[in-house]
């Protein structure tokens, strides 16, 4: 097998004592994040960004791929612990997980979860490996059409299906888009949008809207409701952190479940691992109404085991799409992609002839970042919800100084500084009204692969716009998208009828 | 709730109104914009016209939306302590305008004075209770960031006034 030889080689590049130093640095810190209350994983991605300019891409990568899972699990244990989700993929964990802590099951909770993402993300890190190779050959078979397909699949299924409004949605896409016209035209090196700005001749940099929108956005959110809110109090968690035998049986099936559902959504952008985790969750509850003795609703273990490793599996294999199709399925996803092209790379099926040592590196960092943190989840996951004693507001006063630190260091520009206060009211603005964030992410990351592809599809045709469906790639993901619109809406539909959670 | 006025939660309308501008700021730069002669169809101003189409047309939306759908408003005495549109402005304020004066002020006080107003002002935003404390903190947290990134890493931030020293 080819992949795994360049995986072993890959291993070799990840396990140098500098590269697993970052691997542990990025689940320290991932961990870190998404155990504090409203922070999740795309948050801790957003800060870091900055860092990758001080060093190499390599390494950049592979801290990012511990701070991402590390996020994750994070996030689950809060979720677990204090039913305080720091993700929406973290939300269908607490329905089941918080009840089995109420009970005084924390402990088997937290392992339960974190061997369900590890098992998830295992699998997803697995189909990435022998996949991914096939996926980026298919890809390099893709003309403009496709690639406009492709990107008009991301933005319907982001700004449509997640969220409780498609307008909502599709507003946040549009600004998100703009934004992404703004500065020079590529193709005929016009000047778009800048009003004769010099700042904005080179567009509006990612980095400041990623951390405007996923960063500020979120102190000035959390400021606006801190008095408010209720207080949440961590559940104490004493105890053995291990699962008995007949915990393990019961878990078991689950997990393997909430994997097969988690791993083909990587790749079908719906915004992110949410939708999977639902689904997860609800197959779990229909099969427990079936059963002898429904646990569903006093703590059952199923019902936290298959979203866990649903969560997870999506994560892992959207790392597979991002680095074959160079197309981020969530708002995580599209930081990378972003610290990607930070680097002058372009994740797309010629990364992989490109930057085999820096793919094969990142792949293998999967591992060992899920490795690692199975080993400082499983037995620490209490010692973690210490960090809960940091005061609120040192916590999101050291968050704002360092969004400002990461953008400045960027530019060494006050006009980038001004841009971030701007974007970042706009941020809190879409949060207290609900708009969802992640269209925004998509919009501004693909458009201009979007309009490129688009404009270049139609400059071929002479403006004849049937050439972008004239391949059978493009009828098979406009086909997909119509079946993802169609079952989202019945199960929305399904949704609003009733619910006994 | 019979006595509220019209903008009693309706506030969401400023969603529509940001849309607008923004859109009316594309609208701006596609007519502002210098189009080199003999560019083919489609060029740069095709996609930014199809957004702006969109985006005013999403504008219209979502002020239906906001006439029909205002929100609940939280009155002074709710049921479990729970407010679910409530926003606390000062905090904001106070965050806001900390990070202005951070924006305004960073080369001329240089990055730890500057770092450490803004550490104090989202502090204080967010409820902390203890202004002397604080900007010890503030000052202690700016330093370090300023040892470990300027001098650990090699990031360009500016030392101000106190370079001068």
């Amino acid at each position: 097998m080819e992949s795994l030889s360049l995986l072993m080689e890959g291993f070799a590049g990840a396990l140098t004592p500098m590269n697993l130093l970052w691997v542990v640095v990025g689940c320290l810190l991932g961990t870190a994040v998404g155990v504090m209350p409203g922070l999740g994983s795309s948050m801790a991605v957003a800060l870091l960004l900055p860092m990758t300019f001080a060093l190499e891409p390599t390494a950049a990568f592979i801290m990012f791929a511990g701070v991402y899972f590390g996020g994750l699990f994070g996030d689950s244990t809060m979720a677990i612990l204090m039913n305080t989700p720091g993700q929406a993929s973290a939300i269908a964990s607490t329905f089941e997980g918080h009840r089995m802590a109420k009970d005084g099951r924390a402990p088997q909770a937290l392992a339960t979860a974190a061997l369900g993402a590890f098992l998830g993300g295992f699998s997803a890190a697995v189909v990435v490996v022998f996949l991914a190779p096939s996926l980026a050959d298919f890809a390099a078979t893709f003309g403009f059409a496709e690639y406009f397909a492709l990107a008009v699949f991301a933005f319907v299924a982001t700004s449509s299906i997640v969220g409780d409004s498609v307008v909502k949605g599709v507003s946040a896409l549009v600004v998100g888009l703009g934004i992404a016209t703004i500065g020079m035209d590529p193709i005929s090196a016009t000047e778009r949008g800048t009003l004769g700005v010099p700042e904005l001749f080179d567009g509006v940099s990612l980095v400041t809207v990623t951390v405007a929108v996923l960063a500020l956005g979120e102190v000035f959110h959390i400021a606006s409701r801190v008095r408010r809110d209720p207080k949440t109090v961590a559940m104490k968690a004493g105890g053995r952190a291990w699962l008995s035998r007949a915990e393990f049986r019961e878990a078991g099936p689950a997990w393997a479940r909430g994997t097969a559902i988690g791993l083909p959504f990587g790749i079908i952008p719906v915004g992110g691992s949410e939708v999977p985790t639902f689904m997860a969750y609800d197959l779990e509850r229909r099969i427990d109404r079936k059963r002898p003795r429904p646990m569903f609703g006093k703590g059952a273990i199923r019902g936290l085991a298959a979203p866990e490793a649903a969560g997870n599996a999506t994560t892992g294999t959207a790392m597979g799409a991002l680095l074959a199709l160079g197309l981020p399925v969530s708002a995580t996803a599209a930081i990378m992609l972003a610290a990607f092209q930070q680097y002058g790379l372009q994740p797309g099926p010629l990364l992989f002839d490109r930057a085999p040592d820096l793919v094969w590196s990142l792949l293998a960092s999967f591992f060992v970042a899920l490795v690692v943190l199975l080993i400082i989840n499983l037995p620490f996951a209490q010692l973690w919800a210490k960090l809960l004693l940091i005061p609120a507001p040192y916590l999101y006063g050291g968050i704002t100084v360092f969004c400002g630190l990461g953008v400045y260091a960027l530019s060494a520009a006050q006009f980038d500084l001004y841009l971030l206060l701007l974007i970042g009211v706009v941020g809190f603005v879409m949060r207290r009204y609900d708009v969802p964030l992640a269209p925004l992410m998509i919009g501004i990351v693909l458009g201009p692969l979007a309009e490129s592809s688009l404009r270049e599809a139609l400059l071929s045709s002479d403006g004849d716009y049937t050439v972008l469906v004239s391949s059978w790639i493009t009828w098979l993901l406009y086909g997909i998208l119509a079946l993802v619109l169609v079952v989202t809406v019945r199960a929305k539909l399904r949704a609003r009828r009733g619910a006994d959670v | 709730m019979t006595d509220a006025g019209f903008w009693h939660g309706r506030s969401g309308l400023v969603v529509p109104a940001l849309l607008a501008a923004f859109t009316t700021y594309l609208l701006v730069g596609v007519q502002t914009m210098d189009v080199p002669e003999g560019t083919d169809f489609p060029g740069p101003r095709f996609f930014p016209l199809i957004l702006i189409v969109l985006g005013y047309l999403l504008s219209a939306l979502l002020v239906l939306h906001y006439l029909r759908h205002p929100e609940p408003v939280d009155t002074g005495d709710q049921d479990g302590g729970q407010w679910r549109t409530f926003s606390d402005w000062r905090a904001v304020a106070w965050c806001v305008g900390g990070f202005l004066v951070f924006a305004l002020t960073i080369e001329l006080l240089g990055w730890i004075l500057a770092a450490a107003v803004l550490f104090w002002c989202v502090a204080r935003g967010i409820g902390s209770t203890r202004p002397l404390f604080d900007a010890s903190l503030a000052l202690f947290v700016a330093s370090v960031v300023y040892l470990a990134f300027a001098q650990g890493l090699g990031l360009n931030l500016p030392a101000g006034i106190l370079g001068g020293f």
